[in-house]
């Protein structure tokens, strides 16, 4: 069978780019309500969390002596920390009521014929081959807790780039592993950190050596398909010396009736020079508590930039971090929430600047609805020796309803006297002037709802790809069905 | 034993004797109203660190001591220092924390405070 590669030579791109967009939005329920059968697990560890469900991790994944110890270390942290009670309500976690790890398939498939067809039928309903055969530069699917499906282009391995699930990093890389795991989010960071740092499954490592520019994006998948299971990838980013690389995570869960958890630690290393984006689209079903723990180092001269969009689960807590560590390293994180009927987005971004001549911006968008609550929390630091920092923050909040609730918790810590920050927050509802304005257009009421709301994220859904801009649109659009007059 | 001149205002502190700190240990003192770990690593020698992480003023040196890579982990947030610097090598602090020199004399640890 030919390759997804060359099936794209032989594609006209104007062809191509409708045949990736047709299905986008037309068939939501299917594409994102899935929902397959049960039964078809390898191996699925049983409820709770102890000793010997972490070491038959460990023993199941035949890992090194160190890993197997750290995750014991942090299963130890884990139980010594009380569950917190900032942010959203997790009193209602039964800890001891989650599956911590399942595994779909037997071996992980590098071909698409490869996958077994439960599984392919899933990811066909999420439309990967399509978008694959357009312009993804690899995919690592994964499906339940580990990596099932991964392809990586011929020339990024020519060039040195590693884009593996993390179960196969640290087997192949593990010198490389070893020296920068749990080195930006150690397992004692917090209680979710700990729990991932015990019970952690796939997840992606991504490896860019120094000097190596990754024109495609790299992307992968992320579903949670089992009842009270657990999804807890671990993502480790190493862009080395002057590299490029835009990650894309896509997230989507099927609907389930109890309450599911995804806790995932992404941790990012950019070292001088070098430029990594990091692109989110979450779209978990209402019952997901979503629980992420997500930081990048940025040293000299880098870039760091977070683009996280949050749609659905019942809460979500994430809050993307840089720390400029050497001079005129530079981030930005884009953030969209979007908090329905049932829903708490407690959603924003940290920056620390801790070096000379940083800079940084963080936009926050959040839009709530049908008695949704979303929150912005954020941090700006600019700690003692951090010279001629800049930085902006703007977080601005949209209500729909007089039901929806806002809160901004910003917290700003300047221990330097010629840092120049600025700070803006702003809460708005559609105004009525502004629906008449559109509906004198010729736009229905609805129309007119969706145009301002489409607008008001605009800023941040410019920066994604274009199949991933047009599906935010469409899951907004999607949102807020009903939700005006 | 205080010594020290108008010049230098160091003051020099007795810990305890080296037979009460073999190596793999730790002892906590308190000199002019802050604490510092003095540690005893694995080769031999000497460390102090104050006993104050620089990212959430945890009790830095009453964390997990690792004598052979010559490291304290904060058990506050997990964040690993090196002993001999006083530098983090993980997150989330990133500010090194102040060291102290301490010497064997006589038989007795001794501690350098400024």
């Amino acid at each position: 069978m030919a390759t997804p590669e060359t099936k794209i030579k032989k594609l006209d791109p104007k062809l191509a780019e409708q045949e990736a967009l047709k299905d986008i939005g037309a068939d939501y329920e299917q594409k994102f309500g899935f929902h397959d059968p049960e039964g078809e697990y390898i191996y699925k560890a049983p409820k709770g969390l102890s000793r010997e469900v972490v070491e038959s991790i460990s023993e199941y994944k035949d890992e090194p002596d160190w890993m197997r110890e750290f995750r014991l270390k942090a299963l130890d942290h884990f139980e010594q920390r009380p569950t917190p009670t900032w942010g959203g309500n997790l009193g209602q976690i039964d800890w001891n009521d989650i599956h911590y790890f399942v595994r779909a398939s037997e071996k992980q498939s590098r071909n698409w014929d490869e996958v077994p067809d439960d599984i392919k039928k899933t990811f066909d309903r999420l439309g990967i081959p399509e978008a694959e055969r357009d312009f993804l530069a690899g995919v690592g699917a994964q499906y339940e807790s580990e990596v099932v499906y991964h392809q990586i282009r011929e020339d990024l391995e020519k060039e040195g780039v590693v884009f593996l699930d993390m179960d196969s990093g640290l087997r192949e890389y593990e010198d490389i592993v070893r020296e920068h795991w749990a080195t930006v989010i150690p397992p004692n960071d917090n209680k979710l950190a700990a729990l991932n740092s015990a019970v952690w499954s796939g997840g992606s490592f991504v490896y860019v050596p120094k000097g190596a520019k990754v024109e495609m994006p790299l992307q992968a998948y992320f579903p949670i398909n089992t009842e009270n299971m657990g999804q807890f990838e671990r993502t480790l980013i190493i862009a080395e010396e002057g590299s490029d690389v835009h990650y894309i995570e896509g997230c989507t869960a099927p609907v389930y009736s109890t309450d599911s958890l995804h806790s995932a630690v992404v941790e990012i290393v950019v070292k001088p020079g070098a430029k990594v984006r990091y692109t989110t689209i979450q779209n978990w079903s209402q019952n997901v508590y979503n629980l992420v723990t997500k930081r990048a180092m940025a040293q000299e001269g880098a870039t760091m930039e977070w683009v996280d969009c949050n749609l659905g689960s019942k809460l979500t807590m994430k809050y993307p971090s840089i720390y400029l560590l050497g001079p005129e390293a530079h981030g930005e994180i884009l953030s969209i929430a979007f908090a329905g009927n049932g829903q708490h987005q407690d959603a924003g971004g940290k920056v620390i600047h801790g070096a000379p001549k940083t800079t940084s911006s963080i936009f926050a968008k959040s839009i709530s609805k049908d008695g949704g609550r979303g929150s912005y929390r954020g941090l700006l630091e600019v700690a003692k020796g951090a010279t001629e920092a800049r930085s902006k923050v703007v977080c601005d909040a949209l209500l729909l309803d007089e039901e929806s609730r806002s809160d901004t918790y910003p917290t700003i810590r300047i221990d330097e006297s010629d840092a120049n920050v600025g700070h803006e927050a702003s809460v708005s509802k559609i105004g009525e002037e502004q629906l008449f304005y559109l509906q004198a257009h010729g736009l229905s009421e609805e129309e007119a709802g969706k145009t301002i709301v489409n607008g008001f994220i605009e800023p941040i859904t410019k920066e994604l790809p274009m199949e991933y801009a047009v599906e935010m649109n469409r899951l907004i659009e999607l949102q807020m069905e009903g939700s005006i007059g | 034993m205080t010594t020290g001149t108008a010049k230098d205002l160091t003051e020099t502190i007795v810990v305890c004797s080296l037979e009460d700190l073999p190596e793999g240990e730790m002892r906590l003192v308190e000199a002019d109203g802050r604490k510092i770990g003095v540690f005893h690593a694995a080769d031999g020698e000497l460390y102090a660190i104050e006993d104050r992480c620089s990212h959430d003023d945890g009790p830095l040196a009453e964390g997990e001591f690792d004598p052979g890579a010559c490291t304290v982990e904060c058990p506050r947030h997990g964040s690993l220092f090196d002993l001999r610097t006083g530098r983090p090598k993980t997150l989330p602090a990133y500010v090194p924390v102040e060291t102290f020199d301490a010497t064997v004399e006589d038989g007795n640890v001794k501690l350098e405070v400024d």
